[in-house]
């Protein structure tokens, strides 16, 4: 088969279509192909792309470290200090897992956290689910001593599962619900996990596609409408499947449904969900009597309520 | 959208929608409005108005239209910036079906009788589009350079209008025109590749029937 040059736009669908273009394009693999297709798409140069996301993961970085610093409080009273306390009283607690488990729920409170507290950080898929990201990839990341480069590539790749999401169905839990911002962030955050150690695609597509299964019916209720709780918490359900997905991917686990027909799901059960559990605070924790005093609460106390 | 959509924007939270995507109509505003200003009133719609407080929204707003991006760590900080530059800010919240569940919309005020409204939607991901510039029905978000035109509705507009840009190799990827039969006004939402240079809008301006000219430069892979 003769090698065609790469085209100037590039269109992505589903899984098929990436393994199509790999085939016949002179792609250099995946991460180079995830390049290609944001360079052309946004007609910026492969240099440029690359040191974007290089500038993307050093405020991913430091969003951990932000988010751990100090005790974060929001004026809700739903975020109070948990990753502080956490962190805390962690030497006179049992540890369950090992050392690291802890270090993974920590840095995912700490980046959901600091953004609840209108601190600076990467939404990734979104603001609400950006805690997963950090908390599972990036303390795999420092666990490993994984390079730089290493890391910058796994996160074309998981960028790249995300397109494929956003594209087949959303990311926006107004839309679709919880599962379609945790639960993507999981199912790309997976895929991230896997690309650090293996750049198989149908490693990558399997992770991503259990991870997404696992969370398919999670809804959006925030308390008082707030991206706090049961965001903040649900992030580290997010991290820790991502890191047992990408685990029995790398470990040759396959699942039965592939990762396009997972994203049609979503779609359809997130169209399928009643407008009280996306996002409009109408269902679920946000209408529980204490949900409904701590909106009652929080609305009381909005200096600008009186216009 | 495409990958830095996916992993990104970077943003100052806690909402993409509420917090960024406010922020970004903001800083439309003030380009939109192009002249310094001291004075603005904001309303906020629906669920920017009841959970607005809670996200930092109206901060936000404040500060895109300080000309702080959505990245910007002053933002939390933005009331007490505003009122060292000497700009004042009064909100007010309204709730109505009709109007979009994320909506703003600012007056910037000057004097007793000068006042500029423009109307914004935040539609997630922190992405905002701009749908009202005083009188005119708009819609652009900063996808592409973007050229307002408002003018008499009189015949050869168009044309002359087209006759400029295609002197300065101006090339045009949109175009929508429509009148306000009202006030005998039409308006020219032209959407651009690159931003229309400034020799080209002197002389779009210097044609006395045109009332109003706004470029804004391509925002997206600024964010
Ligand atoms: S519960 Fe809703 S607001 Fe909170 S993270 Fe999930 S989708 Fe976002």
């Amino acid at each position: 088969m003769s090698i065609k040059e790469i085209p100037n736009r590039i269109r992505i669908r589903s899984t098929q279509d990436i393994r199509h273009y790999l085939k016949s394009y002179p792609f250099k693999g995946l991460t180079d192909f995830f390049m290609e297709y944001e360079s052309r798409n946004r007609l910026l140069p492969k240099t440029e792309v690359y040191k974007r996301m290089q500038s993307t993961l050093i405020v991913m970085k430091e969003s951990i470290a932000k988010g751990k610093a100090k005790v974060n409080r929001t004026p809700s009273g739903l975020i109070n200090g948990g990753c502080h306390t956490f962190l805390n009283n962690m030497p006179n607690t049992i540890h369950l897992m090992g050392e690291w488990f802890n270090t993974v729920i920590a840095n995912t409170l700490a980046v959901s956290e600091l953004n609840a507290c209108m601190g600076r950080i990467v939404a990734t898929p979104t603001a609400g689910a950006c805690g997963v990201m950090p908390g599972a990839f990036l303390t795999i990341c420092d666990k490993f001593s994984i390079p730089e480069d290493k890391q910058i590539q796994s996160l074309f790749i998981a960028g790249g599962m995300g397109e494929l999401i956003q594209i087949n169905a959303s990311l926006s839990g107004s839309q679709h619900g919880c599962q379609a911002e945790v639960g993507s962030a999981s199912a790309i955050t997976a895929s991230a996990i896997v690309a650090l150690f293996e750049v198989s695609l149908d490693k990558i597509e399997n992770a991503a596609a259990l991870a997404m299964s696992n969370l398919l019916g999670l809804v959006c209720d925030p308390v008082a409408g707030l991206v706090e709780f049961p965001c903040v918490h649900r992030n580290i359900v997010g991290s820790v499947n991502a890191i047992a997905c990408a685990q029995m991917a790398l470990a040759g686990l396959t699942s039965p449904i592939p990762f396009d027909e997972v994203v049609s799901a979503m779609k359809q059960i997130g169209d399928d969900l009643p407008a009280s559990l996306k996002e409009t605070s109408r269902g679920g924790l946000a209408i529980t009597p204490t949900g409904l005093r701590i909106q009652r609460k929080v609305r009381d106390e909005d200096p600008e309520k009186a216009y | 959208m495409a990958i830095f959509d996916i992993i990104g924007p970077v943003m100052i939270g806690p909402s993409s929608s509420h917090t960024a995507g406010a922020n970004r109509i903001g800083y439309m505003a003030a380009l939109c409005y192009g002249s310094p200003f001291h004075s603005v009133e904001i309303k906020l719609y629906n669920s920017f108005a009841s959970t607005g407080f809670g996200h930092g929204t109206d901060r936000a707003i404040v500060a895109g239209l300080l000309g702080f991006k959505m990245d910007d760590e002053r933002i939390p900080h933005a009331f007490e910036i505003a009122k060292k530059r000497h700009l004042s800010y009064n909100f007010r919240k309204s709730y109505k079906r009709d109007h979009h569940p994320n909506e703003v919309r600012i007056v910037f005020n000057r004097g007793s009788n000068h006042s500029f409204l423009i109307r914004g939607v935040s539609i997630g991901a922190g992405k905002a589009k701009i749908t009202q510039v005083q009188d005119d029905d708009v819609e652009f978000g900063g996808d592409h350079a973007i050229l307002l035109l408002n003018y008499q509705d009189i015949t050869g507009m168009i044309g002359f209008i087209g006759g400029v840009l295609g002197k300065y190799k101006v090339n045009v990827a949109y175009m929508k025109s429509s009148r306000n039969a009202l006030i005998g006004t039409a308006m020219a939402m032209l959407k651009l590749d690159e931003e229309c240079p400034q020799d080209a809008i002197e002389e779009l301006k210097r044609h006395s029937d045109i009332h109003r000219v706004i470029s804004i430069r391509k925002l997206n892979n600024e964010y």
